[in-house]
């Protein structure tokens, strides 16, 4: 019998833990398995032993297992993390209050200025400081921390966050104090903040250590039960986790830092994108992941995701939110998904979202108790989603109760049903390319370039007529599209992304400067990864320099190709004019300067490599199973052929009108549209002559 | 289904808005200077063919209104207008509005010919000329003396940059090549806005994408009017003292159609840099009448169509040329102040206790210790904003005159200006106390490395506090101190103070005022402010009536 590597990933969600597991034998045939259970708060890892059970999956026979979680994020927006106490830097315990000042909603007099998540307090000041180029300048005075942290025992503090002045360029003062908190009060969690990031920004740096002191205790104890719970059915490795950076990484690892995971869950769909596009010579990739409550995009170029470190939680128009300073994807995402309600305002205009129907009462259709139009009912109305397979078959669609839930928007918009239902899809749509515009065309970047990659469970919905609007060269849904973010888990790396800030003037003697930091970064990392027993020699990097013109405040990345050196400044330097005038159109003479770097340190350690399959002649009537009329809102309504998609073999080949269905998505097929299977059954839709 | 279905309009609005945020995101991430990058002292907007303002980026609310009067003066002046012009104007009168840091550029946007619309922005450049560096001085007493004027002329002639308007330009500037990168930042946002227009316009057609904006403006209009309905009908009118022992006077009228603002009764222009313009008086206007009326949807033309301001040429409210303007933004603050302070007692619910209500004003300035090269601190201050009923004041967010703006981390100005940051902390001075108190203020102490440097600082809210209301305390004063040798001067106007080695500036701005009777407030809120060391246990029992 041939030797099976298996390999799962599991992902827990709000409602669902979702399961992927893939057999591969050892001549490269693969079996997919998918299953699905309950969520079972607290005691996670419950409910993903169920689900491995479920999906008829041993443990002890898996090779590799990766896993994703939204515990930190729900942690953070439920606030459900442990008090925290804040030990930082004389004169700056208010930071963490005043945060930046900004007041989004500026007509609005009422606005409210996010609460800080620790109390003044609870917030302490040690003195001593270094400056911005990390020279000591008043030596750290220790004598106070005892009684600082006798205050917080008092207080029930539960974890420590330490956030000195200027820690980004000497990390000695937060390393000293760390060791004294931890010599006092050994069993306290602490994190201090260069542990997390070393770039500039008090506030922002200040508020991820607090963030990630306040989710630890709570992560940690997720990821040990897990772990232990998966060993006790004899699981002989750790799961890996994932991040929000588009990599998985160690548990303990993860254990120590969870805020990393902030934003695993879009992460992985993302990943996903840029894994596929390279196995079907599609490097230069926009995708876009439609779930039930929101769209998330985000743009691939050349095989690689933008990470970024402005990420956000709970920002919006109206709210200044949180800054958290860890490396996410870069991504937009809008409250438009299957869920998202249609509404009316005083003034008779319709708007669709933010809020969401969500599983509970969802959708007028699902028939349980919903009475406001969604996006799914709008679709359903249209035809585009088969009423009679309506979630895969597994729920009968309510027609009446869809019909008077449009009709109701209709009647106050003064249109008919039809027109009302036309009328959510196209709003909705033009939200999504709104925000595919901010990734691509607000970057510099054509979206006549790229491919459109649309997964999640409502992508393929509505993909195409976003691909036509954007003029994308064609649109692609991936096979097994609802689960695609499970597909990208597995095919991550064990990455880490360093960001260090460091001015440099690109002159003479600065090839040497620019070379140490970089070697300095490295030199963590593989120690890092050694640590973990990881084989150096499996250990790759990708140096980025961010860059700018002297007085600039933003940066622009360019990616650095080797050793730096004083001879290879000019040509860093020109790759970067040219890269700042692709995005904003001029460059300028003056002087070019470092800011930082931005090193990716990666391991690969298993992931799955996919096997084509033979491509087919028959002929795509083959999965035809009938034809309905599907309103195309501004194309019209044609008769469209069904398409059995469990059914569609590579090779197969077809042109729109059409709908391609499967238990997990619906693809809607636009008139004129040519269809054709790839050997890894990915569905690539050329689009025909752009029609809005 | 036709192109001038309600959906389409509402697609094209939505683009409109998603163009002005393109707009100011490409501007904010290549400007140079801080007070545009960070500050986001700025704003970008999109207006008709006939300079009627259709759509706004973020930024700061004082600007939403300044944009679309510079492209009615241009159309008023220019009769040649081509597609890949860009024009460029900064004097109030010549439709600049405000002072002349401020460089608004404006390019109109053509489909086939047709003029459909014009995009623009505006931002605080850091040194445009004139006498004091930073072009902004208290001594001036002519506009001749704060810098170079563009009379809104052409910088881009049908995409050709005149290097003559752009070589003065950058020649009258004692920071030159801060300049030209923020003006390239400007022209470059006006074009990708200009870009994304033509885009819609010529895939919906110019007629829809014309009837798209009149019919947002109707949008603005409608909902301005719905709400003036339910505001109190009268008239309503307040003498305010201010720090100089100045009165100010306004009388409102309401009506069902008209909010009608008369601001005649008031002082003549004044000899200094204090001045304001009639259109910037009227950006304050609006900005009041927009946070009563409908502080939620983006601001338009319609929204501003029952607002009417009546102002007395050459009053400090419509100064005559040539007065100074450097420091109009403190009188602006001041009649908007007015304004809200004048309706709070009859409309508690629409408007909370006065806040510190001063742009701070603070400019610093000297040789970078580490670079030797000139930096300069131009930056409004944060502080405390008023309670309403059910609310404790923010602490420490920015005043109404800006918006989307964030304060300056220390870590990057101690590396940018080259001085320490020894304090960024609230303000925890008595002041603001009600049943609800006032946010709290600012303490920020900046200690300078070098010698030759110099403050200016234009604060007012400095005498004449925050108002309190429903019997709550007012809040507590904003002022600098400059502390050399030990010694310790305070002041809340200062120009061209010499600085030198570990002199220390204290910023201080004024806690927002109270609602409701301090002895009214929740037990269990003053043992908090105390345990939070904002409030004494002293001021806890004499104004609370609370033993801790």
């Amino acid at each position: 019998m041939a030797e099976i590597t298996r390999r799962v990933a599991t992902d827990v969600g709000g409602t669902f833990t979702d399961l992927v597991a893939f057999e591969t034998a050892a001549d490269g045939t693969m079996r997919i398995i998918t299953a699905k259970s309950d969520t079972t708060p607290p005691d996670f890892e419950t409910g993903v032993l169920n689900v491995l059970a479920k999906g008829g999956i041993d443990p002890s026979e898996v090779d590799f297992l990766a896993h994703g979680t939204t515990v930190v994020i729900n942690a953070l927006t439920e606030r459900k993390g442990v008090k925290v106490g804040l030990i930082t830097t004389e004169g700056f315990r208010d930071t963490l209050e005043i945060a930046r000042g900004n007041r989004p909603d500026f007509f609005n007099l009422h606005y409210e200025k996010p609460e800080p998540f620790v109390p003044r307090h609870l917030r302490a000041e040690v003195p001593g400081r270094m400056t911005y180029m990390g020279e000591e300048r008043a030596a750290l005075d220790l004598s106070g921390v005892a009684a600082i942290l006798d205050g917080f025992r008092a207080e029930g503090v539960q974890a420590v966050a330490i956030s000195l002045l200027h820690s980004y360029a000497n990390t000695a003062h937060e390393e000293a104090l760390l060791a004294e908190v931890a010599r006092l009060w050994p069993e306290v969690s602490v994190v201090a903040s260069h542990q997390i990031t070393r770039e500039w920004r008090e506030y922002e740096r200040s508020n991820t250590a607090v963030l990630s002191a306040y989710v630890q205790p709570v992560a940690a104890r997720y990821l040990g039960k897990l772990d232990d719970g998966l060993k006790a059915q004899g699981f002989t490795k750790s799961p890996y986790i994932m991040q929000s950076n588009c990599g998985v990484d160690s548990l303990a690892a993860t254990s120590a830092v969870p805020i990393t995971m902030v934003e695993s869950g879009p992460a992985s769909g993302f990943w996903g994108a840029a894994e596929l596009g390279k196995l079907i010579g599609e490097p230069d990739i926009l995708a876009l992941d439609i779930g039930g409550t929101t769209a998330k995009c985000s743009l691939v170029e050349g095989g690689e995701v933008r990470i970024m470190t402005d990420y956000w939680i709970e920002r919006s128009r109206k709210s200044a939110g949180y800054p958290i300073m860890v490396p996410v994807v870069d991504l937009v995402e809008i409250g438009n998904g299957g869920g998202s309600i249609a509404w009316v305002d005083d003034f008779g205009k319709l708007h669709v979202g933010p809020q969401s129907a969500g599983a509970v009462p969802g959708p007028a259709a699902y028939g349980k108790g919903g009475t406001e139009a969604t996006t799914t009912d709008a679709n359903l109305w249209l035809g585009r989603i088969n009423r009679d397979y309506f979630c895969g078959g597994e729920v009968e669609a309510d027609i009446a109760s869809a019909e008077k839930a449009l009709s109701a928007v209709g009647e106050k918009l003064g249109v008919s049903t039809d027109e009302a239902a036309r009328g959510i899809i196209r709003i909705a749509n033009n939200n999504m390319v709104n925000a595919l515009k901010l990734v691509s065309l607000n970057r510099g970047h054509d979206t006549r370039d790229f491919t459109l990659l649309a997964f999640g469970g409502g992508g393929a919905m509505h993909g195409v007529a976003l691909g036509q609007e954007l003029q994308v060269k064609k649109v692609v849904v991936p096979a097994a599209a609802s689960v695609f973010s499970a597909w990208g888990m597995m095919m991550s790396d064990l990455r880490r992304d360093y960001f260090v800030t460091q001015l440099a003037d690109l002159t003479e003697g600065a090839g040497a400067l620019i070379e140490g930091v970089f070697a300095e970064a490295e030199a963590k990392a593989r120690a890092t990864f050694a640590e973990e027993g990881v084989d150096p020699g499996r250990v790759t990097f990708l140096r980025y320099g961010k860059f700018r013109y002297q007085n600039q405040e933003h940066t622009t990345e360019v990616l650095i190709e080797g050793e730096v050196t004083d001879g290879k400044l000019d040509r860093i330097a020109e790759d970067f004019h040219a890269a700042y005038e692709r995005e904003y159109t001029y460059r300028l003479s003056a002087p070019v300067e470092m800011v930082g770097i931005h090193l990716v340190a990666r391991a690969e350690v298993g992931k799955l490599t996919m096997k084509p399959e033979e491509l087919t002649d028959a002929p795509a009537s083959d999965a035809l199973k009938g034809q309905r009329d599907v309103d195309y809102a501004l194309e019209g309504t044609h008769e469209a052929d069904i398409y059995d998609g469990e059914k569609l073999l590579p090779g197969m080949s077809f042109t729109g009108p059409a709908i391609i269905e499967d238990s997990g998505s619906t693809v809607v097929i636009h008139p004129g549209n040519r269809v054709s299977i790839d050997a890894y059954r990915n569905i690539h839709i050329e689009i025909g002559e752009q029609r809005s | 289904m036709s192109q001038n279905d309600p959906i389409t309009l509402e697609i094209i609005q939505n683009s409109l808005q998603a163009a002005a945020d393109e707009m100011f995101a490409a501007m904010r991430k290549t400007a140079m200077s801080s007070i545009i990058y960070e500050v986001l002292d700025m704003g970008t907007g999109i207006t008709d063919a006939e300079g009627r303002i259709a759509s706004s980026g973020a930024g700061i609310p004082a600007f939403i209104g300044v944009l679309d009067k510079s492209v009615q003066f241009i159309l008023s002046k220019h009769e040649d207008i081509r597609p890949g012009d860009v024009f460029i104007t900064n004097d109030p009168w010549y439709g600049g509005v405000t002072h002349l840091n401020d460089l608004v550029l404006a390019m109109p946007v053509f489909v086939d010919g047709r003029l459909i619309a014009w995009t623009a922005n505006i931002a605080h450049n850091s040194d445009v000329g004139g006498m004091a560096p930073g072009s902004l001085s208290g001594e001036a007493t002519e506009i001749f003396q704060e810098g170079l004027r563009l009379p809104a002329v052409k910088l881009i002639r049908e995409g050709e940059t005149d290097q003559a308007v752009m070589d003065i330009i950058t020649c009258n500037s004692r920071m030159p090549d801060f300049l030209l990168g923020d003006v390239w930042a400007a022209i470059a946002s006006v074009r990708v806005g200009a870009r994304r227009l033509e885009g819609l316009a010529t895939k919906y057609g110019a007629d829809t994408f014309i009837r798209a904006m009149q019919s947002f403006m109707e949008f603005g209009e409608k909902t301005a009017l719905a709400e003036l309905a339910n505001l109190p009908k009268g008239t309503f009118e307040l003498d305010e003292e201010q720090d100089d022992g100045r009165i100010f006077n306004v009388k409102i009228t309401i009506t069902d159609t008209e909010f009608l603002v008369d601001l005649r009764d008031n002082p003549d222009q004044d000899v200094g840099p204090t001045n304001t313009s009639r259109d910037g008086t009227m950006v304050c206007a609006q900005m009041v009448f927009k946070a009563l009326t409908d502080p939620d949807s983006p601001a338009n033309d319609g929204s501003f169509r029952p607002l009417k301001v009546l102002t007395r040429e050459g009053s400090i409210f419509h100064a005559q040329e040539p007065a100074a303007i450097g420091f109009y933004f403190e009188t602006e603050v001041r009649v908007y102040d007015l304004i809200w302070r004048c309706l709070a007692p009859h409309i508690p619910e629409r408007l909370p206790a006065g806040h510190f209500s001063s742009i701070c004003g603070t400019f610093i300035g000297g040789i970078h210790p580490d670079t030797g090269r000139q930096y300069t601190i131009i930056e409004p201050q944060i502080g405390g904003w008023g309670a309403w009923e059910g609310r404790d004041g923010n602490p420490c967010i920015f005043s109404g005159f800006h918006g989307e703006t964030y304060n300056t981390p220390a870590e990057i100005s101690e590396a940018r200006n080259g001085l320490f940051v020894d304090r960024m902390a609230l303000n925890t001075e008595p002041g603001g106390e009600g049943q609800f108190s006032g946010g709290r203020g600012l303490v920020l102490e900046y200690r300078i490395r070098t010698q030759n440097g110099f403050l200016t600082a234009g604060y007012t809210r400095s005498r004449i506090k925050p108002w309190g209301l429903e019997g709550a305390e007012e809040g507590s004063g904003n002022y600098v101190e400059v502390i050399k040798n030990g010694e310790t001067e305070r002041y809340s106007f200062v120009s061209g103070l010499g600085l030198t080695t570990d002199d220390v500036i204290r910023v201080v701005t004024s806690c927002g005022a109270g609602y409701g009777d301090p002895k009214a407030r929740d037990p269990e809120a003053v043992k908090r402010d105390v345990k939070d060391g904002i409030l004494s246990a002293e001021r806890a029992r004499d104004i609370h009536g609370v033993e801790v």
